[in-house]
């Protein structure tokens, strides 16, 4: 046998699939980025990012994209934190029955699971009916097409990511570490603050990295609770492509999505400290 | 253990906002008005006999339908053997190419479909159809990586050296030994990349064309242009498949722990 | 009253399915008690119960005077020693040892000097700023020990301390143990199901079985005189044989074993439970067992099997009839060159039970 055999075979085991990333995912995305700095006769130019940068519309939906992640994640993390712990205390079989329950709104279709968002904050929805029928609002309120909607919705999706990154964190903690606090006198919540946050720290930085930066691109949620009124930077970029044809300012959004979520995601999950007691 | 009556209080409202509006979508689904309302007035199944009756919705059912099970196919043919290189062996620049394999997933989706668009559609002319089947592999294949590392990670490397030891190949070993074992990890990624690519919407967005659409695109197009429930009894029809898959694989699997 | 004392207790981990029921158990202050027995017995529970983790259904834990049956755990001030030594592995040495003291409100000052004096007395003085996952399984242990006395508890338990140590290990940890024990006077109830273990650190024995007391006693009473078969089989006496009761001699029971009549003179044994013509159970110690070839006094045929050479001892597979035997004997194999043998073993080493 030749020595390149014995030594390397994972290589072949590599090959394929990274060249098929190199021609189908990397390469386009190469292209994209050239693209986005090349002038009208094949210069390099950063005026394409100049004119998206200073255009007051971008700059408003890019300020409005990054405050509804701002907003989304802090509760995804208060509410997710609490059921996620009672969920690593249950038996078997009632976790199982649960955790299906919360990967199920990640596995509907997200237009399905969205769409049931319009039924219930929509003009005839069941918000709107419920308080006029009570007299609280005279005539129905408009909640659609509104940030609240969108916050509402990513909230729907986004949870469950948090739930089961913080799931997954915190199930490696034992049991006896908690017992062993509480032996020597942490309450139930000085236990979980002392002992518990700080084992599952970097479950919950891979879960505010996954919410943040969903929270910035996701797509289909704000474009069927915010519409065009209430664009974000996915659904500004699609505009910008397929309703304006406007490709090269949808081409310099796309890099600067790309690079939000990049910058983001990894010094999130770098961010470290070592304790927070 | 004693468990707090706020946590538990904290976890229902949580499960209440998480599930309450699929409840809300099935019980307008029979709604008997045209429009939108809740409480829904009468009872009916037309919304339903609509969806079945509508073309475009057959149609792009199926469209979804094959590029789903052929994206999930090829990721599958792709990740299994890194999926076995990066368990099995140690090699330099790991770190970087496990970085790469799994930045189709950290990619907005949006971007990947967008710029498959400007590079092959205008660039070298390839065809919508077979851009949104590269474009769906492309993010599928992390998925695959990941659950069949994950399952390959818990079979015991003694037993594949055991079988290489009693005379088989390496690759006969793999094929005899490994891949019974990890089936239940092989069907997971299975099931995780289809209905991924099932529902996808970003990537599709940009890769759809006269003629070629899937299922979620058309029903974003319908719900620009109807306000009616036959939207409400597509979806309840997805939710009860989602939750017939998800009751099926959890249990058999345990699927939530590789998500 | 005693120091601790456990009162008709019902408690276990599903309600209605008690692991302990009506149980009973008193610890007097500064003594070190085992809970022997084997896995599932209820001494793990018993321990929970105790420390507060799991909630008795009915009866009554008194600690020092103070009625500890519905105080949370946290509020014990009882030091817990665990198999897996549960240290957090997110905090130092220095972190883990002063948790305790922090959530006391102990002055800053007065913790540095306590934490100083207690990795001293553990001989982990220098290891202050090293992570759990720094340290050896010895050195871990001996920091759960030093985690948890410092909180000065009223009582400490530990929960099979020493089963994840090598045997080198084990002795060594076993010594320290002892002589913690014996400078700082806590009081230690020691879960575990070594007797080796429970015979040299305690000063009584409690041997469990399926969640009831079989027999309390001091080391020497549990070794040298086991009330109940099962303490008996727990403790050593791995032979039996089956045999009948043909009458009663100044020299002790007689009882018919394959037509051979062995004397037992061991009280207390069933020896006035048993009447002429009982099925009866002999036990009796692989130790306590001689080998010869000639008749002898108290000896029955045997066949030997194999005999396996262990340095000073030699172990023996025989069987009497049906039953496997195994013997244990201090130097070389038996050299005669014959198969079958006689076994001798003197009547006060051979406990006779009733066979219901």
């Amino acid at each position: 046998m030749n020595r390149l055999h014995i030594r390397k075979p994972f290589a072949l085991l590599l090959l394929p699939g990274i060249i098929f990333l190199l021609l189908f995912f990397i390469a386009p995305l190469l292209f994209v980025l050239v693209e986005s700095f090349k002038g009208a006769v094949g210069e390099i130019t950063l005026f394409r990012y100049k004119e998206v940068l200073t255009d007051s519309q971008f700059r408003l939906v890019f300020v409005r994209t990054l405050r509804m992640a701002l907003i989304v994640t802090p509760i995804a993390v208060l509410v997710g934190y609490p059921s996620a712990y009672l969920m690593t205390k249950l038996t078997t079989a009632k976790k199982s029955i649960l955790m299906s329950l919360v990967i199920l709104p990640l596995m509907t279709s997200p237009v399905a699971r969205t769409y049931a968002w319009i039924v219930i904050l929509g003009k005839y929805g069941i918000v709107n009916q419920t308080l006029t029928s009570i007299g609280f609002l005279k005539e129905p309120a408009r909640l659609m097409y509104t940030e609240g909607a969108i916050i509402v919705g990513l909230l729907q999706l986004f949870l469950p990511i948090m739930i089961l990154t913080l799931v997954s964190a915190m199930e490696n903690v034992q049991e006896e570490i908690e017992e062993a606090a509480l032996s020597l006198g942490s309450s139930r919540v000085g236990c979980f603050f002392r002992v518990i946050v700080p084992l599952s720290f970097d479950g919950l930085l891979m879960g505010v990295a996954l919410v943040f930066t969903g929270s910035i691109t996701a797509y289909v949620t704000p474009a069927i609770l915010g519409g065009a009124k209430v664009l974000t930077l996915s659904t500004l970029m699609r505009q910008e492509a397929l309703v304006l044809m406007n490709w090269e300012a949808a081409t310099v959004i796309a890099v600067i999505m790309i690079l939000t979520t990049l910058i983001l995601y990894n010094g999130l999950r770098l961010f470290k400290p070592r304790t927070l007691v | 253990m004693k468990k707090s009556k706020l946590l538990i209080l904290i976890t229902v409202v949580m499960f209440v906002f998480l599930l309450g509006p699929f409840l809300v979508i099935i019980i307008s689904s029979f709604s008997n008005n045209a429009v939108m309302r809740f409480p829904p007035e009468g009872f009916s199944l037309k919304w339903y006999d609509k969806v079945l009756n509508i073309e475009m919705f057959r149609s792009t059912f199926w469209m979804s339908l094959k590029t789903g099970l052929a994206a999930t196919l090829t990721a599958l043919v792709l990740g299994v053997p890194v999926a076995y290189a990066n368990v099995r062996y140690r090699y330099r620049g790991k770190n970087i190419l496990e970085l790469v394999f799994s930045s189709p997933a950290i990619v907005p989706g949006l971007v990947i479909g967008f710029s498959l668009l400007r590079f092959f559609i205008y660039v070298t002319k390839i065809p919508v159809l077979t851009g949104l089947y590269l474009g769906h592999t492309a993010i599928l294949f992390p998925y695959t990586v990941r659950v069949v590392s994950a399952s390959l990670r818990n079979f015991d490397k003694g037993i594949e050296e055991a079988a290489v030891s009693l005379g088989s190949s390496p690759v006969h070993a793999f094929f005899a030994v490994v891949l019974p074992n990890i089936q239940s990890g092989l069907v997971a990624a299975f099931i995780l990349a289809f209905i991924t690519s099932f529902n996808n919407v970003p990537v599709s967005l940009f890769l759809t064309g006269p003629g070629v659409a899937t299922l979620p695109i058309q029903m974003l197009v319908y719900m620009e242009y109807y306000f009616d429930p036959t939207i409400s009894a597509l979806s309840s029809i997805l939710i009860v498949f989602t939750v017939i898959i998800i009751q099926s694989t959890e249990k058999l699997l345990g699927i939530s722990k590789y998500m | 009253m005693s120091f601790i004392e456990l009162s008709n207790i019902n408690a276990g981990y599903t309600k209605g399915n008690p692991v302990l029921k009506d149980f009973h158990l008193s610890v007097e202050k500064g003594e070190l008690v085992s809970l022997l027995g084997p896995s599932g017995c209820g001494k793990t529970t018993t321990l929970r119960t105790i420390a507060g983790f799991i909630m008795a259904e009915k009866g009554k834990v008194v600690v020092g005077g103070k009625d500890y049956t519905y105080l949370p755990p946290n509020k014990r001030n009882i030091g817990l020693v665990f198999q897996n030594y549960a240290l957090f592995p997110h905090l130092s040495v220095y972190e883990n040892v002063a948790y305790g003291l922090k959530r006391r409100k102990v002055a800053k000052e007065l913790i540095q000097e306590k934490i100083a004096d207690v990795l001293k007395l553990v001989s982990l003085t220098g290891f202050e700023e090293r992570l759990p996952a720094q340290l050896s399984g010895g050195q871990r242990q001996r920091v759960a020990l030093a985690r948890s006395i410092v909180i000065e508890p009223d009582l400490l338990l530990l929960d099979e301390p020493l089963s994840n140590l090598d045997a080198k290990l084990r002795d060594e940890m076993r010594a320290e143990l002892s002589r913690l024990q014996h400078q700082l006077g806590i009081t230690m109830i020691y879960v575990t199901h070594d007797q080796i273990e429970a015979l040299s650190l305690s000063s009584r024995i409690i041997v469990m079985n399926e969640g009831n007391i079989e027999q309390i006693g001091t080391p020497e009473d549990i070794y040298e005189q086991p009330e109940t078969p099962f303490v008996a089989r727990f403790i050593g006496f791995d032979n039996h044989l089956f045999g009948k009761v043909v009458g009663k001699s100044e020299e002790g029971l007689l009882v018919d074993v394959n037509g051979t009549t062995l004397v037992s003179n061991r009280s207390p044994g069933s020896f006035n439970l048993v009447k002429n013509g009982d099925p009866v159970e002999l036990y009796f110690r692989p130790e306590d067992i001689e080998l010869m070839v000639g008749k002898d006094n108290n000896s029955i045929e045997a066949e030997i099997d194999y005999a396996n050479y262990q340095g000073n001892t030699t172990q023996y597979a025989l069987h009497v009839g049906d039953n496997k035997i195994r013997a244990v004997l201090p130097g070389k194999p038996f050299t005669a060159d014959v198969k079958s043998i006689r076994i001798s073993i003197s009547p006060d080493k051979l406990i006779v039970e009733k066979k219901d």
